[in-house]
């Protein structure tokens, strides 16, 4: 009886163990809409994989659907981890077609890019709650990161307990304040990086094996 | 009560999460919407309605016996209803800019008793804002007048036309009017307040017009079943708890 009990033990030990590095946690980028979300997601999936996510654009709401890039494996300091990356929708209390009509789209196209917008959020969060092993927390550093939604995802994170890591993007832009966000969020620590250009991304890759791995 | 089990026949309010996951009581899932105005219950406001509507229902309900009376008078019992409410001249300012012709019935109400056409007007005002509302609680014989005279008379283009604006202009009107004393429920709510209040009721997503939403991110993220289409008419699709075994990728 003791030798099963021994024996079924150390196999559910072993398929632990299996399961625990066959799984890769799943993190979450989130952020306002146009903080450069899909940017980073493509520029982290390019670099590792090859393959990109999604398009990217000015326009905000351009991801409207929360898309996944499944294994993707970041080696640093001789560590390897494996990640899926989740590149959400921009979430935001309020979506309103009008704000696309400035962007050369007619009246039925703003309604119905508002209308997926709306349901992007909504699947968003959902995912925050049910499907998310950690969090990267991207922010535009040329905007006043001191917002309602801001404050209220950061918190649900806290809540939830989720490792975060906040970047301070877009440091390419002249207006960029990456002090404003650290004094935001001074319970976390701000990595600063332009997606687009590229800069400082080994920063964040060490970072997100540290946090992540 | 707005949202009634069809299996049981339990009510809930509008808003309510109980229902959300099925009737507590027998476990059915269908459920018919009730809007306030279809009970008689006399609910101060109601969630579901409009701010707008919201803002003016108090008056409105109170008016309702004196809106009511001013059917059948316009027939056969005008001296009565005009003594009746004393306070209805003072309805004059507000609705000064609508006396010549705002009553369903402008021929006979106009005709018969020429004193009384200020009170009518501006209670008719109100009976036109509150029309579909109150017909509820009508009085038997007060309907089959009204009925009667819906059936043979035809409304004009024209009076289609101010009775819209009546409604669009009503919350301000009686808001601004002179006789808000009237209302027992001392003085109403601002209209910011209660659109306020009915903002934080709203679950999760409130759809503010076609293209225009507005979110409740908390109760986005509380909610066990998400959103996963949103509907042109408003409707929506969710997708519920049990149903992710089956759908989940």
């Amino acid at each position: 009886m003791g030798l099963l009990t021994n024996l079924k033990d150390s196999i559910s030990r072993v398929t632990d163990g299996l399961f625990a590095a066959d799984e890769p946690k799943r993190i979450g980028i989130y952020g306002p809409p146009n903080a450069g979300k899909t940017t980073l997601a493509n520029r982290i999936a390019r670099d590792w994989t090859g393959d990109a996510v999604g398009p990217e654009s000015h326009i905000p709401h351009e991801t409207r659907r929360a898309r996944r890039k499944e294994n993707v494996e970041i080696e640093r300091n001789g560590r390897k981890v494996t990640i899926d990356i989740v590149d959400t929708p921009g979430v935001t209390t309020k979506v309103d077609y009008k704000e696309f009509l400035d962007h050369d789209m007619d009246k039925d196209d703003a309604v119905r890019r508002s209308r997926e917008a709306t349901e992007g959020v909504a699947e968003a969060m959902h995912w925050l709650r049910e499907d998310v092993d950690g969090v990267i927390y991207v922010l535009d550093s040329t905007t006043d990161p001191f917002t309602q939604v801001n404050t209220m995802l950061i918190g649900i994170i806290e809540s939830q307990d989720l490792p975060a890591l906040i970047l301070a993007n877009k440091t390419d832009l002249p207006g960029s304040d990456v002090q404003q966000i650290a004094n935001a969020f001074p319970q976390h620590e701000t990595i600063p990086l332009s997606a687009l250009e590229g800069e400082n991304m080994d920063e964040v890759y060490t970072k997100i094996a540290e946090y992540f791995g | 009560m707005p949202h009634q089990c069809t299996t049981c026949g339990r009510t809930f309010p509008d808003g309510s999460k109980e229902m959300l996951s099925g009737c507590p009581d027998c476990g059915g899932n269908k459920f018919q919407f009730k809007p306030a105005g279809e009970t008689t219950d006399e609910q101060p406001s109601s969630p579901g309605d409009m701010p707008s509507d919201a803002g003016r229902e108090p008056s409105a309900d109170d008016r309702k016996p004196s809106a009511d009376d001013r059917k059948p008078s316009a027939d056969d019992r005008k001296p009565s209803a005009a003594g009746s409410h004393p306070s209805a001249s003072d309805d004059d300012g507000a609705s000064a800019a609508d006396d010549s012709a705002s009553s369903p019935q402008p021929t006979e109400s106009q005709s018969s008793d020429p004193p009384s056409v200020d009170s009518q007007a501006s209670e008719s005002e109100t009976a036109d804002t509150q029309q579909s509302d109150s017909e509820h609680v009508r009085e038997r014989t007060e309907e089959d007048v009204a009925q009667a005279s819906a059936r043979s008379d035809v409304v004009s283009p024209d009076e289609l036309d101010r009775a819209s604006r009546d409604v669009e202009s009503g919350s301000s009107a009686t808001e601004s009017g002179p006789d808000t004393p009237a209302d027992p429920e001392g003085p109403r709510p601002d209209i910011d307040d209660l659109r306020d209040e009915l903002n934080e009721q709203f679950e999760s997503i409130r759809i503010v017009s076609p293209g225009k939403y507005e979110l409740n991110l908390m109760e986005l993220y509380d909610r066990q079943e998400y959103i996963i289409s949103l509907q042109e008419d408003g409707r929506y699709v969710i997708e519920m708890p049990d149903a992710w075994g089956i759908s989940d990728e």
